[in-house]
């Protein structure tokens, strides 16, 4: 360059000489550099090559890192979006099916064992009240089985299946058990109908719950693992680092043209910058804004929910070996340790489901208060239990306390607590949903966005540097 | 198959209204045909898994403990076998029904002998336990009632009356309670001594005397239930004793005393000059403890009989049945420490039911075999032993 550049035609060569046909030309004078000189470790955009084969090498690699930015960018909106949504729509609502098919089963056999022995000889072996309870248990058990089975589910594992299909095959056993011991003991024949309660029980405590429990654990994971998809780094991390290559190839490259060529702005590399930035500040917000509805909807909705609903395992579990106790009398089984193993594990106290859920979960504070005391009124009634003397107490006495349902009796106490951790587990649920949902549409549109922002970084790129090219030609 | 919940509800609906009497059978709620259909489970004892019919080579001791009532039988059939099989030697015990499921599920005993099935919450303890019948026993009501005319009279009784009985509510032989049920014969005035089981982990005659009563009487159930250890009611000169032998002795011992025996006691009972009553049964008639009348029980029992063999008997309903009968069960875990042991244990077992020689001494006792679709259903279950 010998002279100042006039005031900028893009038509006007960066040098003196008037445009002469390139056949006739000699090679094009490089212009002279006015740049200081190249220091080491900095990004030097001509070394020794010519000017237009810088431009041509500039253009290729913006085109390719705005190609590479593009599709790592799509990808990686796409796959944060489909595993948010995927969370909202398939994994949550499988996980929360499994859970309520566990619960049901267990209540099931709870209440039909519970009614059994509530109603003596010669009564309705099953009252309207208790069967339409024990019906809508076995039905939600059934329709979520059904639920579980069609889904498009994120576990793929022959134990799934196989678990799926011991429940398909152990539930008509089960209730023909309890169907049968209903008709024997309206036919009078009690002990024959109570048989059949323990071979109703063992089905589902041998072959059931343990399947049930599996599905569970699995469907869980599955919930862990899309919302952990959903709001995990490494994608973006890729694809903020590939944004910052491409956005500093095109600082410098403007950088460049701007000391080469004394115009100040490039429009066509501008454009592509702002696409980039743009872009990926609405990326950064969204998976921002996405992390933090996952973060709240799993912190203070998804975990306490894990929580209560695993607190209410536990309290079906020490329920039923309170039953258990009852109709066994052999002498030789005793379910205390197990029954006050559940209890702890429940809580309230430190490190106790009760209390995990009540420091994540202010949405259901009242409720988780709620389950703290009457878990602690069932922990007095089961001690009361087995505290009986048998010297002086009566299997009346025995019964009264279990299955009875006057305010001081375990039945009554542990019907308030499922009540409570019911109302907690659906107080977090609503958290999780809604954060969840907000969570999912956060990446909505981006993924179109980014693409057009790639095309508009291509198209800029191209425009910018072909115009400085064509001066060449 | 997807469970739809409206086809679980119409099976529910549908067993509901399939209660069919006959010929002195229940028949199956489900309409189910055989026994065991019920579960939809296939048989176990395929060809491939062949029970063997004679013990491993090697010298080997088979620990037996648990029932009182089968005690008398395995003691013969232990002598028997070691005849047949010389390196096989059965050690037996009689702890009572609970020590016998007890030892066999913490593996201090390779066979628990029970009067009861295993109750769920064994099972739910230890899941590996299998309960398989061996015979068919029932159990007599004894007593000890000098000038009874005509001497050698059958005093009827039923449920009601025992559990009145063993309340303390009727406490004098010549009650109008007991009175009205035996017209023709002259009761004496003497009072009523209830004599019980008292082994702290519990007998199966408990179990089935309390099961027959919680049957017939709605307050006992309520009240006392049944299991193999039962809160008694005090009653004044009651006694408790141990195994079916002490009940024996106790009652011989005991003038105006009634007591709950297993079978197996019978003639014992008969040679110390106690009674032993005729029970109502479900149709009404009263019954004496006999071959033809447990038969007659366990019988109307057959078809409702499921795969784990786990079913209550008590007032079969039958017009001959007598009302206390239950299968005598050996409960065995299906896991075996080695294939010798469990080899070992399916040969006796296949030996004990189903051959003429075994079955030979369960007259002695007065058992009686096992019928046949029920000794099929055993042989499944001494198959699922590995």
């Amino acid at each position: 360059m010998t002279g100042p550049a006039p005031a900028a035609s893009y038509a006007a060569p960066p040098t003196a000489p008037a445009p002469v046909s390139p056949r006739l030309s000699a090679a094009p004078v490089p212009p002279v550099s006015h740049a200081p000189p190249r220091r080491r470790g900095r990004l030097s955009l001509t070394g020794d090559r010519g000017t237009p084969t810088v431009l041509q090498t500039l253009l290729v690699g913006l085109i390719i890192g705005s190609l590479v930015w593009g599709v790592v960018a799509a990808l990686t909106v796409g796959q944060h979006s489909s595993a948010a949504k995927e969370v909202a729509s398939t994994s949550e609502p499988l996980s929360l099916a499994a859970q309520r098919m566990y619960l049901s089963l267990s209540d099931a056999d709870v209440k039909a064992a519970t009614s059994f022995l509530a109603h003596p000889p010669g009564g309705t072996p099953m009252p309207l009240a208790d069967r339409q309870a024990y019906d809508a248990d076995i039905a939600n058990a059934a329709a979520e089985l059904a639920t579980l089975r069609s889904a498009s589910t994120g576990v793929d594992s022959a134990k799934f299946d196989k678990d799926l299909a011991a429940i398909s095959a152990g539930l008509p056993i089960y209730t023909g058990y309890v169907q049968r011991a209903q008709t024997y003991s309206s036919l009078g024949f009690l002990l024959t109908g109570g048989s059949f309660i323990e071979n109703a029980s063992e089905e589902m405590h041998l072959v059931l719950l343990p399947a049930a429990s599996d599905i569970y654990s699995q469907e869980n994971a599955a919930l862990t693992s899309a919302s952990a998809q959903a709001t995990g780094l490494p994608l973006i991390v890729v694809c903020l680092l590939v944004a910052i290559a491409v956005g500093y190839v095109l600082l410098r490259s403007q950088r460049w043209l701007t000391r080469r060529t004394h115009r100040r702005i490039n429009p066509g590399l501008l454009l592509a910058t702002a696409a980039l930035a743009i872009s990926t500040i609405w990326m950064v917000i969204a998976f921002a804004s996405a992390r933090s509805n996952f973060g709240e909807g799993l912190g203070h909705g998804s975990t306490p929910a894990e929580s209560l609903a695993q607190a209410s395992i536990a309290a079906q579990s020490g329920r039923r070996f309170e039953v258990l106790n009852l109709i066994s009398r052999s002498g030789a089984s005793s379910f205390q340790a197990a029954i006050t193993d559940a209890q702890k594990r429940i809580g309230p106290g430190s490190g106790s489901l009760l209390d995990a859920a009540a420091s994540a979960s202010p949405s259901g504070a009242g409720a988780d208060a709620a389950a703290a005391r009457d878990a602690k009124s069932w922990e007095s009634a089961s001690v009361k239990v087995f505290s009986l003397n048998p010297a002086t107490s009566t299997y009346a006495d025995l019964t009264g306390l279990v299955i009875g349902t006057g305010s001081g009796s375990s039945q009554a106490a542990f019907e308030k607590l499922e009540t409570d951790l019911r109302s907690g587990i659906a107080a977090d649920q609503v958290v999780f949903r809604a954060n969840a949902a907000s969570g999912s549409t956060a990446f909505d549109g981006l993924e179109v966005a980014a693409i057009i922002a790639m095309l508009a970084m291509i198209g800029g790129s191209a425009w910018g540097l072909s115009r400085r090219l064509a001066e060449y030609r | 198959m997807v469970l739809n919940y409206r086809t679980v509800l119409a099976i529910v609906a549908t067993s509901t209204m399939t209660l069919v009497a006959g010929c002195g059978s229940v028949a199956e709620p489900d309409g189910a045909a055989g026994a065991g259909t019920l579960t939809g489970k296939t048989s176990a004892n395929r060809p491939g898994d062949a029970i063997p019919s004679t013990p491993a080579p090697g010298k080997v001791t088979l620990k037996e403990d648990g029932s009182t009532l089968l005690l008398p039988l395995f003691s013969e059939w232990a002598t028997e076998y070691n005849k047949q099989f010389s390196n096989v030697t059965i050690s037996t015990d009689s702890g009572g029904s609970g020590q016998g499921i007890s030892d066999a599920s913490d593996g201090a005993v390779d066979i628990g002998a029970s009067d009861a099935f295993l109750s769920v919450g064994n099972l739910v303890q230890n899941p590996n336990m299998l309960n398989i019948p061996l015979a068919v026993a029932g159990q007599q009501i004894n007593y000890n009632v000098p000038g009874l005319r005509p001497a050698g009279a059958h005093i009827n009784l039923n449920g009601k009356v025992l559990a009145a009985i063993y309340e303390g509510k009727i406490r004098n032989w010549n009650a109008a309670k007991i009175a009205d049920l035996n017209k023709g014969v002259s009761l004496p005035n003497l009072p009523i001594v209830p004599l019980h089981r008292g082994e702290p982990t519990g007998a199966g005659d408990t179990f089935l005397f309390s099961s027959f009563l919680s049957t017939e009487d709605p307050n006992w159930y309520a009240k006392y239930g049944f299991g193999a250890i039962i809160d008694w009611p005090s009653v004044p000169g009651a006694k408790a004793e141990t195994g079916n032998d002490g009940m024996v002795a106790g009652c011989a011992a005991t003038r105006g005393c009634i007591a709950y025996v297993g079978i197996s006691d019978f003639k014992k009972a008969a040679d110390a000059g106690l009674g032993d009553a005729a029970l109502r049964n479900a149709f009404g008639n009263f019954v004496t403890p006999s071959p033809a009348t447990m038969l007659a029980a366990v019988n109307s029992f057959i078809s409702a009989t499921p795969d784990n063999e786990t079913i209550s008997m008590i007032n079969g309903p039958a017009p001959t049945a007598y009302p206390i009968v239950n299968y005598e069960y050996a409960i065995v875990s299906k896991t075996q420490r080695n294939a010798v042991k469990a080899r070992d244990i399916k040969a006796f077992l296949n030996w004990a039911i189903n051959t003429k020689d075994a079955k030979s001494f369960l007259g002695g006792v007065q058992f009686i075999p096992l019928p046949a679709p029920i000794a099929q259903l055993a042989d499944d279950q001494i198959a699922r032993i590995k």
